[in-house]
């Protein structure tokens, strides 16, 4: 017998260039894959916890487009990168206080559209500004790109951290990405590629940054004695944390050196009952590479400031000590916000990874929402916790 | 990168009245001191906080800011290639740490990347468009 939590469901949509269906239904049918998955009818689900993009929807109106009844559990959440990992959380606790049995948590999000570029749809521009975030915008900042430029950049001048170094987590994830079938981009690509590649907001060229996808993911949550009976082999949730700095725009402000992960993993970690030496892999929430560099150090896989030397040594790609984001995460994979690491996590622990399966016994998965502002953190394992 | 027009939305016209006549405004809170460690002296918060982190007071006050900054972080950010394959000159972007304390995202000007480095001195500056608002960029001191 084992009282936990477990992933009973997964569901994935087309994600990509996917057009012609709106982030609702996206959504839809991706709880509807879950269910399926899990060999649960949609009527079994009583929870429902819902994550949109920037499009702002599906809310809790997706409980009606998909015609469920009765729920005991629906509500909208929004920590940005981080909610797949704090839906996920809620969803546990709920099951494990008997608040619900079984909950899907979906996120979904169609930014794309036909003839556009990707970088153009997390872009803004106008011809007149307006207040002080206007004139922000105006003056440049016009994406979350350069937000994260000045962060890296910020950890280059405090620790030496350099561009080839990102361009190694860049090239691992890549290299993943080229075994992974549901990857949007899978040609391999070299440390001079990186280097190559068109400057974005310096330290980051575009090979730096992650992609932008249309679709829908979902997972089912249920007890583990219940995940146990259904379909798929269960994937324990043995751990969770979040962590939210709240750093001030003021002096003596860490950002760019310190994200919430330094809070949120030592949090899930002890709940899981493990340290960073048990984990076998990590799924890390990689908007940019910068981003997967810093949680590095932060989780404590690294000191802080070694992330750079720890990326440049191999350890996150094939064969590496460390397996980090072995779907090609958001830079090659697919770019689904949190959901991105979450769904790589549970194709691995179900050993369904096929050519880029790896040790999985305990699963690190990170989000991280904002500019480094939101992190979450998941433990996850096929094993019961302390079996 | 054109900067563009610039247009007042009704919640920050003191930072626009104040750089009509180049001066940096920041919000101040009217009730709260810094104190504790013996060196006492007005919490100014950014011109965009809406309200004081210490007390939540919403009725901040618009003070003058020295102008003097130094440079925390930066990045050039390139423009997005265009549909004629011509590309925007890049923008020197920054954060700024105001003498007084609070950071600013910024536009550098008159300073080439060779000469970046943390705590470099910085001093606004006043761009007086024809049309819009006025706007600060900060300039090596």
């Amino acid at each position: 017998m084992n009282d936990g939590a477990a992933i009973a469901g997964l569901g994935m949509t087309e994600l990509g260039r996917v057009y012609g269906r709106s982030p609702r239904r996206l959504a839809a049918d991706a709880v509807r894959a879950a269910a399926d998955d899990a060999g649960l009818a949609l009527g079994d689900l009583d929870g429902l916890l819902v994550s949109h993009g920037l499009g702002g929807s599906p809310g809790i109106e997706l409980a009606d487009t998909l015609g469920l009844r009765d729920l005991r559990l629906l509500t909208q959440m929004n920590s940005f990168g981080a909610t797949a990992g704090a839906m996920l959380s809620y969803a546990a606790m709920s099951v494990l206080s008997g608040a619900a049995t079984a909950v899907a948590c979906v996120f979904a999000d169609a930014p794309l559209k036909p003839k556009q570029s990707a970088g153009s749809a997390y872009h803004r521009d106008a011809p007149e500004w307006y207040g002080f975030g206007g004139m922000t915008a105006a003056l440049g900042f016009r994406s979350v790109n350069a937000f994260y430029a000045l962060a890296a950049q910020r950890h280059m001048a405090h620790y030496g951290t350099t561009s080839e170094q990102l361009g190694a987590i860049a090239v691992s994830t890549r290299a993943w990405a080229s075994r992974n079938p549901l990857a949007q981009m899978r040609d391999p690509i070299t440390l001079e590629d990186h280097q190559n590649s068109r400057w974005v907001a310096e330290p980051l060229h575009l090979l730096d940054c992650c992609l932008v996808s249309n679709g829908a993911i979902a997972v089912i949550v249920t007890g583990a004695d219940r995940a146990a009976d259904l379909a798929r082999p269960p994937v324990h949730l043995w751990g969770w944390g979040q962590g939210h700095p709240g750093h001030r725009k003021a002096a003596g402000s860490a950002f760019g050196l310190v994200t919430g992960a330094a809070t949120s993993g030592p949090i899930a970690m002890k709940m899981a009952g493990i340290t960073t030496a048990d984990v076998t892999q990590a799924q890390l929430y990689d908007c940019y590479t910068s981003t997967v560099l810093v949680s590095l150090e932060d989780y404590g896989f690294c000191g802080k400031g070694e992330g750079g030397p720890f990326a440049a040594s191999g350890a996150l790609g094939p064969g590496g000590a460390l397996p980090t984001n072995t779907g090609g995460g958001q830079l090659s994979g697919y770019y689904m916000w949190g959901m991105t690491p979450v769904s790589e996590a549970v194709i691995q622990a179900r050993g369904d990874g096929g050519d880029r399966q790896a040790a999985s016994d305990v699963i690190l998965v990170s989000g991280n929402g904002g500019i480094l502002d939101h992190h979450a953190t998941l433990i996850l394992s096929p094993h019961p916790k302390g079996a | 990168m054109d900067i563009g027009i610039l247009r007042r939305d009704g919640r920050t016209d003191g930072f626009f009245d104040a750089a009509a006549r180049d001066r940096l405004a920041v919000r101040r809170c009217p009730d709260c001191t810094r104190g504790g460690d013996g060196v006492s002296g007005d919490v100014l918060l950014p011109p965009d906080a809406t309200s004081c982190p210490d007390c939540g007071t919403e009725d901040l006050e618009w003070a003058d800011a020295s102008g003097d900054a130094v440079l925390v972080t930066w990045t050039v950010l390139h423009g997005r290639p265009k549909e004629d394959g011509s590309t925007p000159p890049p923008a020197l972007l920054a954060l700024v740490e105001l003498a007084e304390g609070p950071w600013l995202h910024a536009r550098l000007d008159g300073v080439t990347t060779a000469d970046l480095r943390e705590g470099l001195p910085l001093r606004a500056r006043f761009v007086h468009p024809g049309e819009g608002e006025s706007y600060p960029l900060f300039l090596p001191v």
